[in-house]
């Protein structure tokens, strides 16, 4: 008999949580108490364990969805072959579907539609993943072609090749959720500008001994200056939901640190609301958290804009990815013969070129106001 | 682990030439009393390694404001940063 995996709550206030990933292939045995997959709120990730062992027979939920705590998130079953029980609320449709056979990846279909089976034109009597597909292209391709997508990633197969399979850690989950966002969802463009490396060069030095510091400000000050530019341009400190823009209230400045193998988007929250030397002192205080691989969950989630630089590695180009739910993330780099290299990734749905580059050139020039 | 002041130092270098060594710099001739930010050998990713090592090594949480150049710019201002904090001097 099919055992569920339920959707785990995380904590009292979300009632919903996002899917990260699975670690399981449908087909593959599991064992009690093995980790099958991750699910997240913004303010935790959590592993989701087999309460029994047995073989995946298939997901109901996808990666990257947004679920309802309690909902199946997939079906394990004595053998590989075991049908997987038709969702609950489609029941009391058995009656009129009965007379066709409905395959298991049909049901599987069908689960991860939401869809109930005799809404289906059975092809040769049977519903097949065919029938299904036939079904929801009529309703709009797109929602089939996503669903394919999707489904091709879950039934990723080993490659024939003799190998260890190795689990991520946490952050390599993270990084995994991250460039998975990009790839479905933002259209990706990137520009970049030459700028004149010694005015930032001068004003970092100068607030650096104005004010005792140990650490190079010249970065956190060119993302504070960013900053000053999303408030006056929101639109650079948005997403795009639906068919709308979400332009954020507050800005939440995440900035990219490798620690060892680690690579974190270190986050200081409401950054709009500090001062200058506030905002140096908050990045610093993250970033040395990250360093330690102390920081809060608040720290590690909620970026609504991003900045990242590969000078240490004396990169002179590089194209971030942008973190989820943002649309401009900086790739500042190593300069050369006094001509630094200022960088944006963007998404082409909020941003056009022509508003990255006019945020770029502001972001050229310390303010000195 | 030695509390004195040369031991202090001594590990504290050894860390900075690890650092140093991570982006092909070397750090090997680095003095006690030389600003290390102004050295060049260790950027501030590095500085933030270190600073974040030195804290977990000797015990010693830091607030932001002590991140300064007149507690931790030198080698020999971190050793006796540490001393300080441990009350043995």
């Amino acid at each position: 008999m099919a055992t569920a995996i339920y959707v785990p709550r995380i904590n009292n206030n979300d009632d919903e949580v996002k899917v990260l990933a699975f670690d399981v292939a449908i087909g593959s045995k599991v064992e009690n108490g093995q980790i099958v997959g991750q699910v997240e709120t913004d303010k935790a990730v959590l592993d989701v364990t087999a309460a029994a062992a047995g073989f995946v027979l298939g997901f109901v939920a996808n990666p990257d969805e947004v679920v309802k705590v309690g909902s199946v998130m997939l079906w394990l079953g004595e053998n590989v072959d075991e049908a997987i029980p038709e969702p609950q609320e489609t029941s009391l449709l058995r009656s009129t579907a009965k007379n066709s056979e409905i395959t298991a990846k049909a049901r599987l279909l069908l689960a991860q539609n939401g869809l109930q089976a005799e809404l289906v034109t059975p092809i040769d009597g049977r519903i097949t993943v065919e029938a299904v597909e036939r079904y929801l292209a009529a309703q709009g391709g797109a929602k089939a072609e996503a669903t394919k997508a999707t489904e091709s990633r879950a039934t990723d197969v080993l490659p024939d090749v003799a190998g260890n399979q190795v689990s991520l850690s946490r952050e390599e989950k993270g990084m995994a959720a991250t460039v998975t966002w990009h790839r479905d969802f933002a259209v990706a463009g990137y520009i970049e500008i030459e700028y004149e490396l010694g005015p930032w060069v001068e004003y970092a030095k100068q607030f650096q001994d104005k004010n005792g510091l140990l650490m190079p400000p010249l970065l956190p000050l060119m993302a504070w200056r960013l900053i000053q530019i999303a408030q006056e341009k929101t639109h650079l400190n948005a997403t795009i939901v639906g068919n709308k823009r979400y332009e954020y209230s507050p800005v939440n400045l995440g900035f990219t640190i490798q620690a060892g193998e680690a690579l974190y988007l270190a986050v200081v929250r409401n950054a709009q609301t500090q001062d200058e030397l506030g905002f140096v002192n908050a990045l610093g205080d993250v970033l040395r958290r990250a360093a330690g691989h102390n920081l809060k969950e608040s720290e590690a989630s909620g970026a609504t804009i991003g900045f990242s630089s590969m000078e240490r590695w004396k990169v002179t180009r590089h194209i971030p990815i942008l973190s989820p739910h943002t649309s401009l993330m900086i790739a500042h780099a190593a300069g050369q013969g006094g001509k630094g290299v200022l960088g944006a990734s963007y998404d082409h749905r909020v941003l056009n070129g022509g508003q990255v580059v006019a945020m770029l050139k502001k972001l050229a020039v310390p303010n000195k106001n | 682990m030695s509390l004195n002041k040369e031991a202090i130092e001594a590990a504290i270098k050894a860390r900075i030439v690890e650092i140093a060594a991570e982006t092909g710099d070397d750090a090997s001739e680095l003095g006690v009393d030389e600003i290390i930010p102004a050295t060049g050998l260790i950027d501030s990713t590095g500085l933030l390694e270190l600073i974040a090592w030195y804290e977990k090594t000797y015990q010693i949480p830091l607030a932001q404001e002590e991140i300064n150049i007149d507690n931790l710019g030198t080698l020999a201002r971190m050793a006796d940063f540490v001393l300080r904090k441990k009350g043995l001097i």
